[in-house]
């Protein structure tokens, strides 16, 4: 009845009680609230069956938040472990522990927080910059983020039923087979990220479709913006690359489950060839995560420095050779597994390509600075972090793509200082400038100013006295994913480190705190005019909030910067249109039904409960069949009602 | 001072044109990425098919004349799903139906004689187990049947309302969508057909 | 495939066209290698050219690739996913292969 699920499976030492526990009690306070406020009808009508890409934008946000916290927790837990653990200290962590940290560490930041907060963006962000009411198939939108979340769960729940896989975030058999992990661990990793990667897919298709197909009349693609362009050539590489790590997972998960001899190190099984498709979709992720930043810094910089973005047929280019290029580097994560010198030169050389058209990005933003007016906002602090964090991370990359000097550093701390320099340098900051720059249009009202700098100051130094000496740490020769070492020299980098990670963890609560200051304060940073920072693309051009359906009228435009030219050409037209009946997509719950079903064929695999598994996967089919037969899943706004709400917004 | 606004009804946008068309995109965009999916398996089958780990190979394995039929079976499904596509084009309830009964009838053989021959190979101790070859063979080939038999439950699922109801523009696009899964299965089994068992043999 | 109501998915003809040749370069593949008069690699090199060549009456008579109109997306997205099962698939093989470059020889088991 319970497969495998024992009550030893609760069991946990201090540390994972203390965790699991203080989860529990965030779960329950959440529950309390929502109790106390008589705001569960709300909750869900409004948010959790919403179809509307602005509130699942936010939705996707609020649970990245919650995963960096749980992300950067590990993180100083690990860094507090190596800060002590040298010589004759074991420090305070066993090795089974630590494996697992690191490993919900990775996936936690690369899957729920970056990849949470790549769809969060786009999705507030790029129907309103097209001049779009919604993407393309609002529906799929919904569920999409239901299968994200119900993959989070995963990592959440296996901290209190279980335990999480030791692998590392790649989980490379023959360690993540069977035999030599035959638990729950390398099960719940499986399966946080085939539910995830499910929903993943279905947005890169839902996005692809409505850049190509939903644009504004005139809005031809060169005159997109490169925030839009950076998320076409982002859900180019979803699209081609998620199916890969299908596939992969799903072999591991057959050689797991069925006895499979895929992976396996016996009966003729190649683990290498795990590794081979694993970066094959691996390399193009790690491009999923950045070019929106690229997107998020080609937009912020050009309003904050009043000068249109330099270069941008040159930005289109290097997106699309960035995108194309993506797909054949992967073997640069495996230069050691022992391929010939053609192999090894011919990925090498395309991974030292790939770094040119980044570079002309680099130059471009520069150069629209260059005899700008620049203000110094909070998201021009995080641009100017960036380029001195990717830069760096960028150029260790470039050193490693010799496939000499990689054989030195692979698998030392010198790569982990690389992929953090360039993930946290590159999505982490682009993200926090996104979010600082567009909160006002979805919130309504400005991010608390003072704050937002500190927060920033305690990241970007608290990264830096992080990081760096890990780089010295790797040329060192210190290997990753050690929970203990002995050469005592290392100690005093690895406190250094140690007390970054607490500077980065108080720039995060500098930012919870920013959040609450101005919610408390909002009344005095009211957006009222719909375009606080005199941005020049088209969502600025709707209220801060935007009405549900973002345009009463969809825009027509006929050069870039649509909105910029907007306001400096007087059109008289806007007093005398007819309103029109908008024709908008009902809310509905099966996405979330779905996804909790999602849940439960998951957890009912893991644990050998193949009854739940059944009920899950009927539950899903029924779900969508559900789904097909509704009759009238759509509705219209009358343009009384349009009418009334624009009336509304300009009376405030 | 409130702008005067008049409102008009007389213009909902082609909300039908768009829908289907974006649907129809979409619906392509995703059978790009099932091939992607499927290229990996192939991938996965070219780097062990040689792996037999001493146990019996393709050309022991396989029998041709069976694959033949059953990739005859599916051929003609494939085109008698095209004909139920144009059918539901035309708004033919009639031939719609009859059409994709065919199509049903037909992959419901395919995958009987699917079944047929893996029990055959698990009956003679060709377990998937025994090797990577098998492991590979097994998995790529499920992979392509679990598709079939989600095809064969959304034929049944599409089919009720129009047997009930006839052909509405609601399923022209969704019987545009089943026709084009099916049809791209069988360029799938194409690739089976021809590199799982003809080379397999030869 | 892509155009809406009109054209290509109102027509039986191509479809029929479509079939017969599908018929005909299956039966022809399955008799060149039961009756098999190539060498190997020839015989590898037809089986892979029949069926490629029978995707893509496929992919033209049953699913209209590019019988679109302007842009023509699913034309670039079906170029697109070729050149990346080209890559992948390629590329796998290669690496694979070479991985066992600095091996020593095996015994067979």
């Amino acid at each position: 009845m319970f497969g495998r699920l024992t009550t030893e499976a609760f069991k946990h030492d201090w540390i994972e009680y203390l965790a699991g526990l203080s989860m529990v009690l965030g779960a329950i306070f959440f529950i309390v609230l929502i109790t106390y406020l008589g705001r569960w009808k709300w909750l869900w009508k409004e948010w959790i069956t919403s179809v509307d890409h602005k509130k699942i934008g936010i939705m996707y946000i609020i649970f990245s938040f919650v995963m960096l916290a749980k992300g950067l927790i590990d993180a100083v837990m690990m860094r507090a472990q190596q800060a002590i653990a040298v010589g004759d200290s074991m420090g305070y962590l066993g090795a089974e522990h630590y494996q697992q940290l690191f490993t919900a560490h990775g996936v936690t930041m690369i899957f729920f927080v970056g990849m949470g907060v790549v769809f969060g963006i786009i999705n507030l962000v790029l129907p309103l910059q097209i001049g779009a009411r919604d993407v393309a198939f609002p529906f799929l939108n919904n569920l999409s983020f239901w299968l994200f979340a119900s993959g989070g769960m995963f990592i959440l729940v296996s901290l209190v039923i279980g335990f999480y896989a030791g692998t590392g975030w790649s989980a490379y058999p023959p360690l993540a087979g069977i035999k030599y992990n035959p638990g729950v661990g390398v099960d719940y990793w499986l399966w946080s990220v085939q539910i995830s990667g499910a929903g993943t897919l279905l947005s890169g298709i839902n996005f692809l479709v409505t850049i190509l197909k939903m644009r504004c009349p005139g809005m031809t693609l060169m005159k997109m913006p490169i925030f839009v362009w950076a998320s076409l050539a982002t859900m180019v590489l979803v699209v081609f690359a998620f199916p890969i790590l299908t596939a992969t997972a799903a072999m591991l998960t057959t050689d797991r489950l069925l006895d499979t001899r895929i992976f396996t190190a016996e009966f003729g099984g190649n683990p290498m060839m795990y590794i081979n498709l694993f970066w094959a979709w691996g390399h193009p992720e790690v491009y999923i995560l950045v070019l929106p930043a690229f997107g998020i810094f080609s937009e912020v910089v050009p309003v904050f420095s009043h000068k249109k973005l330099f270069g941008y047929t040159s930005m289109v280019w290097a997106i699309v050779a960035i995108a194309f290029l993506s797909f054949i580097v992967w073997l640069h994560h495996f230069f050691t597994m022992g391929a010939g010198a053609n192999v090894n030169a011919f990925f090498g050389i395309m991974t030292m390509i790939i770094a040119l058209p980044t570079g002309i990005k680099v130059f471009n933003w520069l150069f629209t600075m260059f005899r700008g007016r620049i203000q110094f906002k909070t998201p021009m602090y995080w641009f100017l972090g960036f380029i001195i964090t990717f830069t760096i991370g960028g150029m260790a990359g470039v050193l490693m793509s010799i496939p000499a000097a990689d054989f030195q550093v692979h698998n030392s701390l010198f790569l982990i200082a690389h992929f953090h320099y360039v993930i946290i340098g590159g999505t982490v900051f682009g993200f926090f400038a996104g979010y600082t720059y567009w909160f006002p249009k979805f919130a309504g009202f400005k991010l608390n100013e003072k704050l937002g700098k500190y927060a920033f100051w305690c990241w970007m130094l608290g990264f830096l006295i992080t990081f760096t000496p890990l780089y010295l740490l790797g040329f060192m020769g210190a290997t990753r994913r050690l929970n203990h070492y002995d050469v005592v020299e290392w100690q005093p980098l690895f406190i250094v480190a140690g007390i970054g990670s607490l500077l980065i963890l108080c720039g995060f609560g500098l930012q919870i705190l920013q959040l609450i200051v101005s919610i408390i304060q909002r009344k005095k940073t009211m957006d009222v005019t719909g375009d606080p920072w005199n941005g020049r693309t088209l969502e600025w051009s709707t209220s801060s909030p935007p009405p549900f359906y973002n345009f009463a009228f969809i825009p027509e435009v006929n050069q870039r910067d649509a909105f910029w030219v907007m306001k400096h050409t007087k059109t008289a037209k806007a007093q005398h249109r007819k309103y029109e009946d908008i024709h908008m997509p009902k809310n509905t719950p099966m996405g979330f039904y779905i996804g909790m079903f999602s849940f439960f064929f998951g957890f009912g695999l893991i644990w050998y409960m193949f009854w739940l598994a059944a009920i899950g996967a009927i539950g899903m089919i029924v779900c969508i069949i559900l789904h097909l037969y509704q009759k009238h899943p759509d509705y219209h706004v009358t343009a009384e009602e349009v009418a009334e709400i624009e009336g509304r917004k300009q009376n405030v | 001072m409130k702008n005067p606004v008049t409102t008009t009804h007389e213009t909902y946008p082609d909300v039908y044109h768009d829908a289907y068309s974006r649907t129809i995109f979409g619906f392509w965009v995703y059978l790009m990425s099932d091939f992607i999916l499927f290229g990996a398996l192939f991938a996965t089958y070219a780097v062990l098919c040689a792996s037999t780990f001493g146990g019996p190979s393709a050309r022991d394995l396989f029998h041709l004349p069976f694959t033949l039929i059953q990739t005859l079976l599916l051929l003609v499904s494939s085109f008698t799903a095209g004909l139920a596509g144009t059918a539901a084009h035309r708004k033919n309830q009639h031939l719609t139906l009859v059409f994709f009964g065919m199509t049903f009838f037909l992959g419901v053989l395919f995958m009987g004689m699917e079944i047929a021959e893996f029990s055959r190979l698990l009956n003679t101790g060709n377990n998937w187990d025994n090797s990577a070859f098998l492991s590979a063979y097994f998995t790529l080939v499920s992979t392509h049947g679990v598709h079939v038999l989600f095809g064969l439950l959304w034929i049944i699922i599409l089919l009720l309302p129009v047997w009930r109801e006839g052909v509405s523009h609601v399923s022209i696009r969704r019987l545009t969508c089943l026709r084009m899964f099916w049809q791209f299965l069988n360029i799938i089994w194409v690739f089976i057909f021809s590199f799982v068992y003809l080379m397999g043999v030869a | 495939m892509l155009d809406a109501h009109h054209g290509w998915n109102r027509s039986y003809k191509p479809q029929f066209l479509g079939f017969v040749t599908a018929l005909l370069l299956t039966v022809a593949a399955y008799r060149i290698v039961t009756h098999n008069e190539l060498s190997d690699s020839l015989l590898h090199v037809t089986i892979f050219g029949f069926a490629v060549f029978q995707a893509l009456i496929q992919l033209f008579f049953f699913l209209h690739l590019g019988m679109e109109s302007k842009p023509h997306w699913g034309m670039i997205t079906f170029l697109f996913t070729a050149l990346i099962i080209v890559v992948v698939i390629g590329g796998s093989l290669w690496i694979m292969s070479n991985l066992s470059y600095d091996l020593m020889p095996m015994t067979k088991h």
